[in-house]
């Protein structure tokens, strides 16, 4: 209770941030209902099954956003593109935020040679240019799904979560209280636990955000170079799809427009809940990012 | 300073070989500035070696057959029509440098990296060396994200410096929040708007291409209006998100600064205000402003695989990907490593150089 209290109370100190959030709860929202909208826009059919309706059909009454070139409703496609988007977000977000927090843990809080090992290692693998390997790797591992390609991007995304959470291990490490209950004979797992990872909240927050927004990016990034997971349609691949069949020449803008907008969209919450945390937990920059 | 008593007893010849070390000690405990340089020095070799070693068994590793394709691509281009024999294929080992375990053909590959500069022919553009492909691929890159990225920074700045001197107005209120929303957008989105709306549906723009192939290459006007002409909309969608970021960082930068001491003084002092925002406030954005943009200059030469794909523009991206699709493992690891490679030693110039321009940098303490 106390915890939810905070939380509403951060919340409502902040424009920023409650906008981001809501924003994001209503994509979420959007995403989670996509199969109940979807079955009422087919109507008793499926409008996203090849040859539902007639191809290219401009924006109507009937069909909000039109048809594709395979007569899918681009309404409905967009719809079920997003839930697989946000799922791709949550699944690399998380991974690359626990493997990240777990090395920024042991190499802050353990210091000396371990620290120079990680930091350097980490530091290695954030000068590889990611997107190359991403996509040689993909290039590779053809028909992979949904949640192997999520374990593909955490693989080169856990760095940038590690770099900035060690930092703010190490600036926490040295705090009077953490002394406190190292003299007080705590062991190394409970101090962690109960005093530094509490503190590093919405550091973990915005290193998560940050990773999900990555990883959406590479993955719309995969599918408009075409090397996406088979099976599903995520909101990259309409655009690819738009790109490749023509959509820009015949003049089928909801098909590229719409995802861009709901990316562009997501992108923007993500970016706000990102800015949001740090002006309420770093004073100094509170009322910086504008009043 | 108190100096150590020379050692005065009998020494023997193992000792003799380690008499100078605490001379260097002591002598870079006298030189912080070139010990800091000689240790960041170490850290860049270990680094700029870690990171090719990484990238050269991540591509070797992969499964598929260079050789393979290779050869497949011979026989449909020259019409090849014998089968490929042992002997062939140990030829084309040899010439990419394949033969051999995994161990003797990454030190074959990093003598010839290190030593000769040389990455091996290319599949995309056999028998061209893949250092040639990329050098070609390397000026349109440059061209295209350098100019982008040096318009982004400047514009960002300036707007940046004016959205923090202005704070609580309208228009700073709407820049900020424009360039909050927009920031992490990624370029490549803005380019397909600005191409559907210029090229398809207006027909102002060119849509690919990096100039008119009617007009042969070379130092003419022509060539030159061409180039710009077909930059205009992949620059335009770089500059204008790019410029967002700058923007914002350059706000966070300034509004502290605004309320310091010494502005008020100056204020007090019956300066003009552009002085004040030029001289005194904007001058502490430097510092970071200006290593931010040496890093995401080294950046650039990662390529923007997406923007340069989408207008076939012959850059470093366009090279990678066709270079991947074809399985060519000499250029794609050449266009990694050049990123590695300039990232690292953009960081490097900058960590060096700072403590030189800033007297409160103190990496060495």
């Amino acid at each position: 209770m106390r915890i939810l209290n905070a939380v509403l109370r951060t919340v409502r100190n902040s424009g920023r941030l409650a906008t981001g959030l809501v924003i994001l709860a209503v994509m979420v929202l959007l995403a989670l209902l996509s199969p109940l909208i979807v079955q009422w826009i087919g109507g008793g059919t499926d409008p996203i099954e090849v040859a539902a309706y007639e191809k290219w059909l401009v924006p109507s009454g009937d069909h909000v956003l039109g048809t594709d070139q395979f007569g899918r409703d681009v309404l409905a496609m967009v719809l079920s593109a997003l839930s697989v988007s946000l799922q791709i977000g949550a699944i690399a977000g998380v991974i690359s935020t626990v493997v990240g927090v777990v090395v920024a843990f042991v190499a802050g809080y353990k210091g000396g040679w371990i620290d120079n090992v990680l930091s350097t290692f980490t530091g290695i693998l954030l000068v590889i240019p990611t997107f190359p390997l991403l996509i040689a790797l993909s290039a590779y591992a053809k028909n992979v799904s949904l949640f192997q390609v999520g374990v593909m991007i955490s693989i080169f995304s856990w760095p940038f979560a590690a770099k900035t959470i060690r930092s703010q291990v190490l600036s926490l490490r040295s705090r009077p209280y953490v002394d406190l209950a190292r003299v007080s004979k705590a062991r190394d797992l409970e101090i962690i636990t109960t005093e530094l990872l509490p503190n590093l909240l919405p550091f973990i927050g915005v290193g998560f955000a940050s990773s999900a927004l990555g990883a959406i990016f590479g993955l719309v990034g995969l599918e408009v170079i075409g090397l996406g997971p088979g099976g599903v349609i995520d909101l990259g691949q309409i655009i690819f799809n738009a790109i490749n069949t023509g959509a820009l020449t015949l003049g089928a803008w909801p098909m590229f427009v719409v995802p861009i907008v709901l990316l562009t969209l997501l992108f923007a919450a993500l970016n706000m809940i990102n800015i949001g945390l740090e002006e309420v937990y770093n004073p100094r920059l509170r009322g910086v990012a504008g009043e | 300073m108190t100096a150590e008593a020379p050692p005065v007893v009998a020494v023997d010849k193992e000792e003799q070989v380690s008499a100078p070390r605490p001379r260097v000690r002591a002598w870079l405990s006298r030189h912080p500035l070139a010990a800091y340089a000689i240790r960041r020095l170490g850290l860049y070799v270990v680094e700029l070696w870690g990171a090719l070693t990484i990238a050269f068994f991540f591509f070797r590793l992969m499964p598929g057959d260079p050789i393979n394709t290779l050869i497949q691509s011979l026989q449909q281009n020259y019409i090849y029509n014998q089968q490929a024999s042992a002997e062939i294929i140990a030829r084309y080992q040899h010439e990419f440098g394949l033969e051999g375990n995994l161990l003797s053909q990454y030190l074959r590959y990093m003598d010839r990296l290190v030593l000769h500069g040389d990455l091996g022919p290319s599949l995309i553009n056999y028998p061209t060396p893949a250092q040639d492909v990329i050098l070609r691929a390397l000026p349109w890159t440059i061209g295209l994200l350098g100019i982008s990225a040096v318009l982004s920074w400047v514009i960002g700045i300036v707007v940046g410096a004016i959205a923090g001197w202005r704070r609580g107005k309208a228009g700073s209120a709407i820049i900020t929040n424009l360039s909050i929303a927009l920031a992490h957008v990624p370029f490549f989105f803005v380019a397909l708007i600005l191409v559907y709306v210029f090229a398809y549906t207006l027909g102002w723009l060119p849509a690919r291409s990096a100039y008119d192939s009617s007009i042969s290459p070379g130092l003419s006007a022509d060539f030159i209006g061409s180039v710009l002409k077909y930059g205009l909309l992949p620059g335009l969608s770089i500059v204008g998100i790019g410029a967002m970021g700058w923007i914002l960082s350059t706000r966070m930068l300034m509004v502290p600064v605004l309320g310091e001491d010494y502005l008020v003084y100056a204020e007090a002092k019956g300066l003009k205000p552009w002085r004040i925002l030029t001289r005194y406030a904007l001058r502490n954005c430097y510092l970071p402003q200006v290593t931010a943009f040496g890093i995401s200059l080294g950046f650039i030469f990662n390529g923007n695989v997406l923007v340069e794909q989408l207008f076939n523009y012959p850059g470093l991206g366009t090279t990678l990907v066709t270079a991947i699709q074809q399985l060519d493992f000499n250029t794609i690891l050449g266009v990694t490593n050049v990123a590695i490679f300039s990232v690292l030693t953009a960081v490097l110039l900058l960590d060096l150089l700072l403590p030189l321009l800033d007297p409160r940098v103190k990496y060495w303490k």
